[in-house]
């Protein structure tokens, strides 16, 4: 499992963050950072509630 | 006033509504000021209709509005939650641009009070992106321990009483302190900020206006605020502040600072947006766990393992923001009809979060609920509520004080606010066993 951020649909509003601390965190400046690229299977719901509540749907799951 | 900041070659032209391919006029007409007169249980059940029959709708104007135009063909009412999460989503066929209120204001009134709100990429970005750091969730986690101590300050004061009136006494305390917090409201303003900011979405009801018409009233609650906030501006001027308004009044967008009646704007829009929603959701979730004691039993089992969940069914159950609209820029389908340029669409909230194809047991109050996409922040895209951190954050620590030190409150019948925009409670008595110290 891999995550994608479309950084340019990313409006920084951390919902993401408030689902799945130790993936995702907004930056002092407003951006986002991924912080783990690939995570284990232990997070997979963390990453699927963040992908649901993201509201400008830039998070996506890529299983490969 | 320099208005003329927002005219950049991004804005689209104005697009007027047509009358082109448009149906009869909905029989089903949710556009009367009786519909919105009744209580939501009962327009819930013309929704109901709607969302099974008509889904997308063609309505009259909404009747009696506050600046109404003769030449408005209508619009497209939006009932299921699956059309409305595709409006909000494509914000490029569906802009705010050309006003995002249900009803017809006047558009002076617009202009002071609506700023980002009812703006498109790539204005709305940069203006939201000048507040949106202080909202995410390490900037909320960090104000914490003030929305607790607020919450516990605001339950001292009412603990010993036994009945209260309780919108005044306590719905409205959290959230219009720490609105004032975080904008630095200097306290001999902080009255008069809550009520203008009451005013401000109040347009339609009757015993607020009272002898005034609606727009006197709005344009004079949108004036007060203006007030206020060149009174701030002044007082940084001298004396910068470490707060969100001096943030605002030093952020560059497009390398020029907001003007003053920008900030103002601003100011506007964040003192409505952050105090009257959370407001509403208090006392109707009160108001809720009173008719449904069960479910607060059930929550009191294990308040700190079950309130998350919890607090989205209190902010679905309550859906206070009520409507909002967009226009279409672009010709396209939505739940079968064909949408034109300049064509209005109106989102109602409330009936998608009673849509049955998302939410089991829409019309149950139910704590427990496990899938709920509700709507009670938008249909999501990029104009969704930028405070619902903060606004989770105040009613989670609100009903951990309500809830463990007067756990039996029992709410009586709440006066509501008669508007298409927001479903709120104007009173309520709420009576429970005082707290003894």
């Amino acid at each position: 499992m891999r995550l994608e951020i479309d950084y340019s649909r990313c409006t920084g509003l951390g919902i993401c963050e408030a689902e799945a601390p130790d993936l995702f965190e907004i930056q002092e400046d407003g951006s986002l950072s991924l912080l783990v690229e690939r995570p284990t299977a232990d997070s997979r719901a963390a990453a699927q509630a963040a992908v649901a509540g993201c509201p400008t749907e830039a998070i996506r799951i890529v299983e490969d | 006033m320099s208005i003329d900041i927002f005219e950049d070659e991004d804005e689209v032209t104005f697009l007027a509504a047509t009358n082109v391919d448009k149906p009869e006029h909905s029989a089903v007409d949710i556009s009367t000021k009786a519909f919105w007169a009744k209580p939501s249980e009962e327009r819930e059940q013309i929704f109901k209709v709607l969302r099974e029959t008509d889904p997308v709708s063609w309505q009259r104007p909404v009747e009696d509005a506050v600046t109404p135009d003769p030449d408005d063909p209508g619009y497209w009412a939006l009932t299921k939650h699956a059309d409305i999460a595709q409006v909000s989503r494509d914000h490029e066929t569906f802009i705010s641009g050309q006003g995002v209120l249900f009803d017809m204001l006047p558009p002076i009134f617009l202009e002071m009070s609506q700023s980002f709100l009812a703006m498109d990429p790539p204005r709305h970005d940069k203006l939201r992106a000048l507040v949106s750091a202080a909202f995410t969730p390490k900037q909320i986690k960090r104000i914490e321990d003030k929305v607790l101590v607020a919450a516990k300050e605001t339950v001292d004061a009412i603990a010993a009483k036994g009945s209260v009136e309780f919108v005044s006494e306590c719905a409205e305390v959290l959230p219009v302190r720490m609105f004032c917090e975080l904008f630095g409201v200097p306290d001999h303003l902080r009255a008069q900020t809550a009520a203008a900011a009451a005013d401000v979405v109040a347009w339609a009801d009757p015993e607020i206006l009272g002898e005034r018409s609606a727009d006197e009233v709005q344009v004079e609650a949108c004036s007060i605020l203006h007030e206020i906030a060149e009174e701030m501006i002044e007082a940084r001027r001298a004396n910068p502040t470490d707060d969100l308004f001096t943030s605002l009044m030093n952020a560059e967008v497009d390398g020029q600072r907001l003007d003053d009646f920008e900030i103002g704007a601003f100011f506007i829009l964040m003192a409505v947006a952050g105090t009257d929603t959370t407001k509403h959701t208090t006392s109707l979730t009160v108001k809720a766990m009173t008719e449904f004691p069960e479910q607060r039993a059930w929550l009191m089992e294990d308040f700190e393992g079950r309130i998350g969940p919890a607090i989205d069914e209190f902010i679905r159950f309550a859906s206070p923001v009520m409507t909002f609209r967009r226009t279409a820029v672009k010709e396209t389908e939505l739940g079968g009809r064909k949408i034109l340029p300049g064509d209005k669409v109106v989102m109602f909230y409330p009936s998608a979060n009673q849509d049955a194809d998302v939410f089991e047991a829409p019309e149950t109050f139910d704590l427990s609920r496990q899938v709920n996409p509700h709507m009670g922040f938008g249909g999501g895209g990029i104009h969704f509520c930028l405070g619902n951190q903060l606004a989770k954050s105040m009613l989670r620590a609100m009903f951990r004080e309500l809830l463990t030190r007067i756990p039996d409150f029992a709410a009586g019948e709440p006066e509501l606010l008669g508007t298409n925009f927001m479903r709120g409670v104007k009173r309520m008595p709420v009576t429970f066993t005082p707290e003894t110290s």
